[in-house]
């Protein structure tokens, strides 16, 4: 054991040899209990794609059996505010699927019972045209779950004639940028394609050094791999929870291709937002 | 490489930061808005209310403080943080008074919570205090004063300046519409604050507190009726303003 200058202390590989190396082989074995430990765990964080109103498992992947042209992904509570205002109140969208699943970030420990407000991964597509079909993902997927949650929606063999849209939120502390922080105009967008997506994007590309993560990162990853045309509209915003100001800086994206004629009655958006602002507010009395 | 130089803030980073300041500073943008406007005869702050719950005494919930019977504050950050800064700079403005038979000057008091904030930041243990606080007042020589404070312990003087969220949002449109038109008469100083906030206030006047101190005279709150009168002069204005441009167009 070493400690270091800020006061940590630290494990040093230890040059001895053998009786060191002994006692963490012996760590290292795996014993029945901790194996049924795993499988349990691994139970416990699996993603499962079912039918609310039948309450019954799909059998195949989301997207097979419900083949779309245009896919819409919103993750993450402002994204999801926004789809709700601008996009899902321009006609009738039946819901086909809700992903169910459970990990450390869920506030429930019962993970047999997961209510639809914690489990928020809800499938719709549009009743008039049935290959529209909408995501709105609240809850969070974690790394261990984003791989099932992909192939639980989109398949091993997705078709390549879709067209996907994610949008999502990060904070704008994640921003890398030469550009002092403080002269940031939060909220912004960033896009992010793929390179089959031909179109041009309503924002700047998100430079270098920056990454996208999570499901999101995921989601355009798995569409690089199968040549899906799939773009990310990322808001970078100062204010994570609920915000009207962050939702409404989605607005430029309701131009596009995918969305453009989903969209009806703006002020009648607005209003539906606000809301939902109203309604979503939660009580903390930290800041002020 | 940043998170080894966030466990102790007296520890500089490689290239200079504390980031447990810059993080403090994060911190404030999670406050609502505050405004300060320092008019010719009258100065103004003007918060964005926050909600209160149901079951929650309102007068509990404060953002504008008085810390003396001439100088006031509002913050933006930490509630709790707040308390403690507005307690310690209420107990030291009746020292003074005690120690000097003279009230503190506006600057006196907010160098005081400027060291107060200053010392958090460099001490082993403690974090900054994460808040950044509005000061307004009138000397003793009739002048008024608009001060702001930051999480790191710095204080400047300003004619006007926001601080929480959107803040930036704010900043620029006092930029563009601070005149010395505009704050020459109380009233207009007054409808400034309130454009200002309602740049930003998700749902208009009735989130919106106010407090005005005219010189030799006591702190005034605004109660939500006059707010709501300034609001609707100010949107009478707006639509005048709208048509008045519509016949030039045409």
């Amino acid at each position: 054991m070493a400690a270091t200058f800020f006061g940590e202390v630290v494990r040093t590989p230890c040059r001895a040899g053998t009786e060191d190396e002994e006692e963490e082989e012996e760590g290292r074995r795996e014993t029945p209990e901790d194996r049924e430990v795993r499988r349990q765990l691994a139970r416990k964080r699996e993603v499962r794609l079912f039918r609310r109103q039948t309450k019954t498992m799909l059998e195949v992947s989301l997207l097979e059996k419900h083949p779309c042209s245009k896919f819409i992904i919103a993750i993450g509570n402002n994204a999801v505010a926004f789809l709700s205002s601008f996009v899902m109140n321009s006609g009738t969208w039946e819901e086909v699927g809700c992903a169910k699943l459970w990990n450390e970030w869920c506030r429930t420990t019962d993970t047999a019972h997961l209510s639809p407000t914690e489990a928020f991964c809800v499938f719709y597509h549009l009743k008039s045209n049935p290959s529209v079909m909408l995501c709105q993902c609240s809850c969070y997927v974690a790394e261990d779950q984003q791989y099932q949650w992909l192939e639980k929606v989109f398949g091993s063999c997705p078709r390549r004639n879709m067209q996907v849209t994610i949008l999502t939120c990060r904070h704008v502390t994640d921003y890398k940028t030469s550009e002092s922080t403080s002269s940031l105009h939060t909220p912004f967008l960033k896009a992010l394609k793929t390179q089959n997506f031909k179109e041009p994007p309503f924002c700047s590309l998100l430079e270098q050094p920056n990454i996208v993560h999570d499901l999101p990162a995921a989601v355009l990853s798995y569409c690089q791999v199968w040549r899906i045309p799939a773009i990310l509209y990322l808001c970078y915003t100062d204010v994570m929870k609920l915000d009207l100001i962050t939702v409404e800086a989605f607005k430029p994206v309701l131009s596009s291709r995918s969305l453009k004629c989903l969209v009806k009655n703006i002020p009648q958006s607005t209003e539906i937002l606000k809301k939902l602002m109203t309604t979503n507010e939660i009580q903390s009395n930290i800041y002020t | 490489m940043a998170s080894r130089y966030d466990r102790a803030i007296t520890v500089f980073s490689p290239d200079g930061h504390l980031f447990q300041v810059e993080y403090a500073q994060e911190a404030v943008k999670k406050g609502s808005t505050a405004v300060g406007i320092r008019g010719t005869n009258i100065v103004v702050l003007g918060v964005e209310k926050k909600s209160v719950a149901k079951l929650q005494d309102e007068r509990t919930v404060r953002k504008i403080c008085a810390l003396d019977d001439h100088v006031c504050m509002a913050f933006a950050g930490l509630t709790a943080d707040a308390r403690v800064v507005i307690n310690k700079a209420r107990v030291e403005c009746q020292s003074h008074k005690l120690t000097v038979e003279d009230p503190v000057t506006v600057e006196y008091i907010t160098r005081f919570i400027a060291t107060l904030k200053q010392k958090y930041t460099q001490s082993n243990g403690r974090r900054p205090f994460g808040i950044s606080a509005l000061i307004v007042g009138f000397d003793d020589d009739g002048i008024p004063r608009l001060y702001q404070t930051d999480p790191s312990g710095t204080y400047h003087a300003w004619k006007a300046n926001a601080i929480g969220r959107s803040a930036k949002t704010v900043r620029e449109f006092l930029e563009k519409n601070y005149t010395e038109d505009a704050i020459a008469h109380d009233n207009e100083a007054i409808k400034l604050a309130i454009r200002a906030l309602l740049e930003v206030v998700q749902s208009g006047g009735k989130n919106i507190e106010l407090a005005i101190i005219r010189r030799n005279q006591p702190l005034k709150m605004f109660s939500a009726k006059e707010i709501e009168l300034q609001v609707n002069e100010i949107e009478k204005e707006k639509e005048e303003a709208e048509k008045k441009k519509s016949k030039k167009t045409t």
